[in-house]
């Protein structure tokens, strides 16, 4: 039986808009499992991104409790779910979310830094991943020298640079072209099938969703249908 | 502390790729800086220059001049005069050795067909030779002493050498208000400028061709007997002289002063030091502008960056970092300031001090100490932290899901 890398119980998100309660949240049962790939699909608005952020410990749930390895993040502080989240999550964006002034090696050393990495092991660590994802050659440049293909694998390299057990993607594909995607998938999986790495994918695309094996459908902040253990994508190809 | 590096190195990058709006913000401390310093170490440098002057007075004098006290800088200008009786009521106080009487006024002097001007001074020769050597330091570079009585003048050492094109020799002539003088000495120098750039004359001429009243001066030096109290003998000065002067003028009002060396190094001590903090006080104020600029410019940076901020703290930045990093930011614009305005502010005082040096009657002299420039630096990198405190502070306790949804 794996063991849960995160586990989300009872978890209601309300957003408060002046005297107005959103609920973002329904009471979300969820359990990710270790080397799990999970795609979480939902028409925009439907809760995706603050469940997203409940999964990647970016946001404390207003009910419920959100369980990351074993550790119940509301009783950490601040500084210490930071440490864990460097850790354990590495984030992959919709907008790349590179820093701008910042090379791609040392944006992929950033995480390693926070983590009091020494110095001659990040950067060892981060030209292997910049290898990995093929831009040996351009680890010197800064992000605007970069596509937008290179610059989603800068940031591939970058969510895994602490060896995280869960990698969350938020829309990866989101502001590529559908042959960039594809690579960009092509990497997400491989990292997935040759390390067992845990992925969690944001989507609304169904070809996105064809990469994983579970798929999680959202709508008006529930879980309509829970396919994991499993089972065959709804969606035609 | 490998950490403190990384983040200073961020922070340094961060700078540079906004540097017209970071230059900007050093330009307000750049100025702040340069006046703190180019100031200070010039009022230090004139407060050497007059301690120095004061010390070669030698330690025992009195002396009275007239004008109030309380006015220092009229009893400087002395425009009002000691007359014969006060000078007699002087020598016969008791406590009195010797008394050196002396006039001074600017004029003009022409030397080989060139007209400058330059101080001359009038002194008893015959009582005042002696005092002069052995309390005030003269001694002669070239030539010998001036005899009472005829026209004859030793020159001071830039009049000498600096002032007239060509330089002044023993056995010439200089034209003085129309009288012509033998250049009979030259003397070494006396240790400031100005004193270096008299000429100096016999009381009775001086009188002569200044239209001076005959037994009146402008400033007595007194020097007191062996084991005579020096403020006890003051005392006694300044009652006699009130003495005369009631009996002359019949008011109440006694206007000279009778000072010993210690007490004008005392006022010129406390007027220096009224400047000092005069000059720190504006100063101040143009780095509190400077700083309030740094603060504005890291709360725009903060707002820009709030991404950033997000995606630093998604990726495991503890608070600290990215309080480090805005910190860092506010430190190197106020430390650059900083290092900017203490090199102007140098090169200032240094180019004045050397103008000074070139020009016969301005001396100026600037004392930059390693001190004053530590100050500078450390004063304006511990502004720059202090505006980027409050920022820094905002930054660091964004909440990672807030700071990464704005402005998407």
């Amino acid at each position: 039986m794996p063991e849960a890398v995160i586990k989300l119980e009872d978890v209601w998100k309300i957003h408060k808009l002046g005297k107005v309660d959103l609920v973002a949240l329904k009471d979300i049962n969820l359990e990710i499992d270790e080397g799990a790939f999970v795609t979480i699909m939902g028409p925009s608005g439907s809760g995706k991104s603050t469940l997203l952020n409940m999964i990647g410990c970016l946001d404390f749930p207003t009910k419920g409790k959100v369980i990351l390895k074993d550790k119940n993040i509301a009783n950490l502080t601040e500084d210490q779910l930071s440490q864990l989240r460097g850790r354990i999550i590495g984030f992959v964006f919709q907008e790349f979310n590179l820093l701008p002034n910042l090379t791609a090696l040392e944006n992929v050393m950033l995480p390693m830094v926070f983590q009091k990495t020494p110095v001659e092991k990040r950067e060892k660590k981060a030209k292997e991943l910049l290898e990995a994802v093929g831009l040996k050659e351009r680890i010197t440049h800064l992000p605007t020298e970069l596509s937008g293909g290179e610059r989603q694998r800068v940031a591939i390299a970058r969510a895994f640079a602490n060896d995280p057990e869960l990698v969350i993607a938020d829309e990866p594909t989101g502001n590529l072209d559908s042959i960039t995607g594809k690579k960009i998938m092509e990497i997400l999986t491989d990292f997935h099938k040759r390390e067992g790495k845990t992925i969690v994918v944001v989507s609304h695309d169904p070809q996105i969703a064809s990469y994983s094996k579970d798929v999680i459908n959202i709508k008006d902040g529930q879980i309509l249908a829970n396919h994991q253990q499993g089972a065959k994508v709804l969606w035609s190809k | 502390m490998e950490q403190i590096k990384e983040y200073f190195n961020i922070a340094f990058r961060n700078i540079r790729t906004r540097s017209l709006r970071s230059w900007l913000t050093i330009l307000g401390i750049v100025i702040g800086v340069f006046l703190i310093i180019s100031l200070l170490s010039l009022s230090e440098g004139i407060k050497e220059t007059i301690t120095k002057q004061l010390k070669s007075l030698g330690g025992e004098m009195i002396f009275v001049m007239p004008g109030s006290e309380a006015n220092p800088i009229m009893m400087m200008m002395g425009g009002d005069q000691l007359q014969r009786d006060d000078v007699s009521a002087i020598k016969k106080t008791k406590g009195v050795d010797k008394v050196l009487t002396m006039s001074y006024t600017g004029s003009v002097a022409r030397y080989k067909d060139e007209g400058k001007t330059i101080f001359i001074a009038g002194q008893p020769w015959k009582e005042s030779l002696e005092l002069l050597q052995d309390y005030q330091g003269w001694s002669l570079a070239e030539g010998r002493w001036p005899i009472s009585g005829k026209n004859e003048v030793i020159v001071g050492q830039q009049v000498a050498n600096e002032v007239f094109n060509q330089k002044v020799r023993v056995d010439t002539e200089i034209l003085i208000k129309g009288r012509k003088f033998q250049v009979v000495g030259i003397l070494n120098s006396l240790g400031s400028k100005t004193d270096d750039t008299f000429v100096y004359m016999d009381m009775d001429i001086y009188q002569d061709i200044t239209g001076q009243k005959p037994g009146s001066a402008q400033i007595a030096m007194v020097k007191i007997e062996e084991g005579a109290s020096l403020n006890q003998v003051a005392e006694d000065l300044k009652n006699n002289l009130e003495k005369t002067r009631k009996r002359r003028a019949g008011t109440d009002e006694a206007d000279f002063s009778v000072i010993t060396s210690e007490k004008i190094s005392g006022i010129a001590e406390s007027m220096l030091a009224v400047i000092e903090i005069a000059i720190i006080a504006f100063a101040s104020i143009a780095i509190i502008v400077g700083g309030i600029g740094i603060m504005n410019t890291m709360f725009t940076s903060v707002r820009e960056r709030t991404r950033e901020i997000g995606i630093m703290k998604a990726i495991g930045a503890p608070n600290s970092a990215i309080l480090f990093i805005f910190l860092f930011e506010a430190g190197i614009i106020g430390f650059t300031g900083g290092l900017g305005g203490t090199l102007l502010g140098v090169l200032l005082a240094k180019s004045i001090e050397m103008y000074g040096q070139v020009h016969p009657l301005f001396y100026f002299y600037a004392s930059v100490s390693p001190g004053l420039i530590i100050f500078g630096l450390v004063f304006s990198f511990v502004v720059g932290c202090l505006s980027g405190m409050v920022p820094a502070r905002q930054a660091a306790l964004l909440k990672p899901v807030e700071a990464l949804r704005k402005y998407e």
